[in-house]
């Protein structure tokens, strides 16, 4: 299994849409620093390196993140249909499931990355603001970029942390999904657009019912701000479910690639 | 006193194998047995269903009824382990990761192949014999893209026999290879089937491949429609004569002669082996018959195969 893993994660990280996502994430950070209209558009004035994270996910957590992910991840099926390497692979000695079981691995592990360069990038950028005791909020904990009060570093990076796991938490399931459509469908356009579509029609159905939204992937896409919620419960309910929708697509990916034709 | 062993299990055994895609039937009712140190020649028109029953066969494609084994072993449902005897190349050409040299793929595959329960590692050393054996050694640290076609084929079958597999199976291995190329691979499956691997191929190269493999399997419209024995057929023998039918007449009486037919100015008979061939010609001298020549009569495996898929 670990001569697998191995294998996806070299193919992972070699890939260019890999490459590509995690400079634009790291790099793309340090644009929002110094963007001179960044005020008007937030209606916050940034005045500590600790609220940059915010802005960062702010941005990148509706569309680019999941853009990112769904064509890397359905590319990681997609290209080695393409390229042909699916089929010498499965010609080895190897269970199928766990050839996709580790793919779903490396999958799942690539929002995590690109979380971690989004928020290290974040951080550099807001190395001349300064990471000292400030007054006013993250933009991710309580009051948001407003705050309560005085807010000390420690503190501060705290919530940046638990909003990079929230964030992490938001993006699997979409890693899962678009593994999912790469499985079915044997092709990373058709892959990556179907996961952006089931995204973009999720999205739609806010003229739903509140009670049906909240089981919806979408409804949670700003969980990473918890401080934005009133009742703590909504934030475990919402990884609860995000965590059984990545579950489930998972299961489901392994279940199709077991006896599909390559 | 020795004794009578049970016969051996065939290395590639498929039975009633079917395969459809939605109501469209590519595969209908195939059964094929390949024994050790046979090599089994699959050919065909094109569109007739080979690819779909190698990649059935190496458990690539899933049947939609009948079974696969691989050295007895269920290549569907205990794929894994039927897989840990297998060699393959499914396309032609070869695909491999084009970042990667051939070494690292070749390591990648070799990593793989040390999976399988029970087998062991195959070392360095191995990789640089079978790249050397596949004469690749000057590009072994080249990028796989910059391989040619002829390259990617040859690195395909140096990949396939790399864990030295006791099942091996080739679509198109010659597709892309110059004549030294083909020549290259055609040694090398003569002699993995003399070591006992069994070997399958599909291949439209009739001429060539008569001249080593042992079986000859012809798929037309899905189905097997004949399956030619060239050992069998080939040791037959052509006499020109100045009476060809009286020749063939006293053929006839021979007790090792199992078949007589003409074809003037030739008489032909199946002899068993080549040391009949003087006491053939020693009795057509006592009969009265003037022999003007004799050498082995090829069976002409394009001739029979265009009649056998007119026919069907």
């Amino acid at each position: 299994m670990l001569t697998l893993l191995l294998l996806e994660f070299r193919k992972l990280l070699g890939s260019r849409s890999a490459k590509l996502a995690l400079i634009l994430t790291f790099v793309l950070p340090l644009v929002w620093a110094y963007a001179p209209r960044l005020a008007q558009v937030f209606g916050v004035n940034v005045i500590s390196g600790w609220q940059l994270p915010a802005i960062s996910l702010g941005l990148t957590l509706p569309l680019l993140l999941p853009l990112f992910i769904s064509v890397t991840v359905a590319e990681s099926i997609g290209s080695e249909i393409s390229h042909g390497t699916l089929a010498p692979l499965l010609l080895r000695p190897v269970d199928r499931t766990k050839v996709i079981a580790s793919k779903l691995i490396a999958a799942l592990s690539f929002p995590i990355l690109l979380v971690a360069t989004t928020l290290a990038g974040s951080l550099l950028a807001g190395i001349p603001l300064g990471f000292g005791t400030f007054t006013g909020g993250t933009g991710l904990g309580p009051g948001l970029f407003v705050g309560v009060g005085q807010l000390g570093g420690s503190e501060a990076l705290r919530q940046v942390l638990h909003a990079g796991l929230l964030a992490c938490v938001i993006l699997l399931p979409i890693a899962a999904l678009s593994l999912l459509f790469g499985v079915l469908y044997l092709n990373t356009a058709a892959a990556s657009l179907a996961t952006f579509a089931t995204l973009i029609v999720m999205q739609l159905l806010v003229v739903l019912p509140e009670g049906i939204q909240k089981i919806l992937l979408t409804y949670h896409f700003k969980l990473y701000a918890y401080g934005g919620y009133t009742n703590p419960g909504d934030v475990n309910q919402g990884v609860i479910l995000l965590l059984i929708y990545t579950i489930g697509f998972g299961m489901m990916a392994i279940f199709a690639f077991d006896r599909r034709d390559v | 006193m020795t004794k009578q062993g049970a016969p051996a299990l065939p290395a590639i055994e498929v039975r009633g194998l079917n395969k459809k895609y939605g109501n469209q039937s590519v595969l209908e009712d195939v059964f094929l047995n390949v024994r050790a140190g046979e090599v089994y020649a699959l050919t065909g028109p094109n569109g007739t269903g080979k690819t779909t029953l190698i990649r059935c066969m190496t458990g690539l494609a899933f049947p939609t009824d009948g079974e696969v084994r691989l050295m007895g072993r269920n290549v569907h449902t205990d794929g894994a382990r039927a897989r840990a005897f297998l060699g393959a190349v499914v396309e032609a050409p070869a695909k491999f990761y084009p970042q990667f040299t051939g070494t690292q793929n070749l390591q990648i595959h070799a990593n793989l192949a040390a999976m399988a329960p029970g087998s062991k590692r195959v070392g360095r050393n191995r990789l640089r014999e079978v790249l050397a054996l596949l004469e690749l050694t000057r590009m072994a640290d080249r990028k796989v893209r910059e391989y040619s076609l002829g390259q990617r084929q040859r690195l395909g079958v140096a990949s396939a026999i790399l864990a030295e597999p006791k099942v091996l199976i080739l679509d198109e291995p010659t597709s892309g290879l110059d004549p030294l190329g083909i020549g290259l691979i055609h040694r090398i499956v003569t002699s993995l089937a003399s070591d006992g691997c069994a070997v399958i191929l599909s291949t439209h190269h009739l001429r060539e491949i008569a001249t080593y493999a042992h079986t000859v399997g012809i798929l037309t419209g899905g189905r097997m429609v004949d399956t030619v024995d060239l050992r069998a057929r080939q040791a037959a023998y052509r006499f020109r004569v100045d009476d060809p039918v009286g020749a063939a007449a006293a053929l006839e009486k021979l007790p090792f002669v199992r078949k007589v037919s003409t074809r003037t100015p030739f008489a032909i008979a199946h002899l068993g082996s080549e040391a009949r061939v003087p006491d053939a010609l020693a009795h057509l001298g006592q009969e009265g018959i003037r022999v003007f020549e004799a050498s082995p009569d090829h069976f002409d495996l394009y001739e029979y195969y265009r009649e056998r898929v007119e026919q069907a």
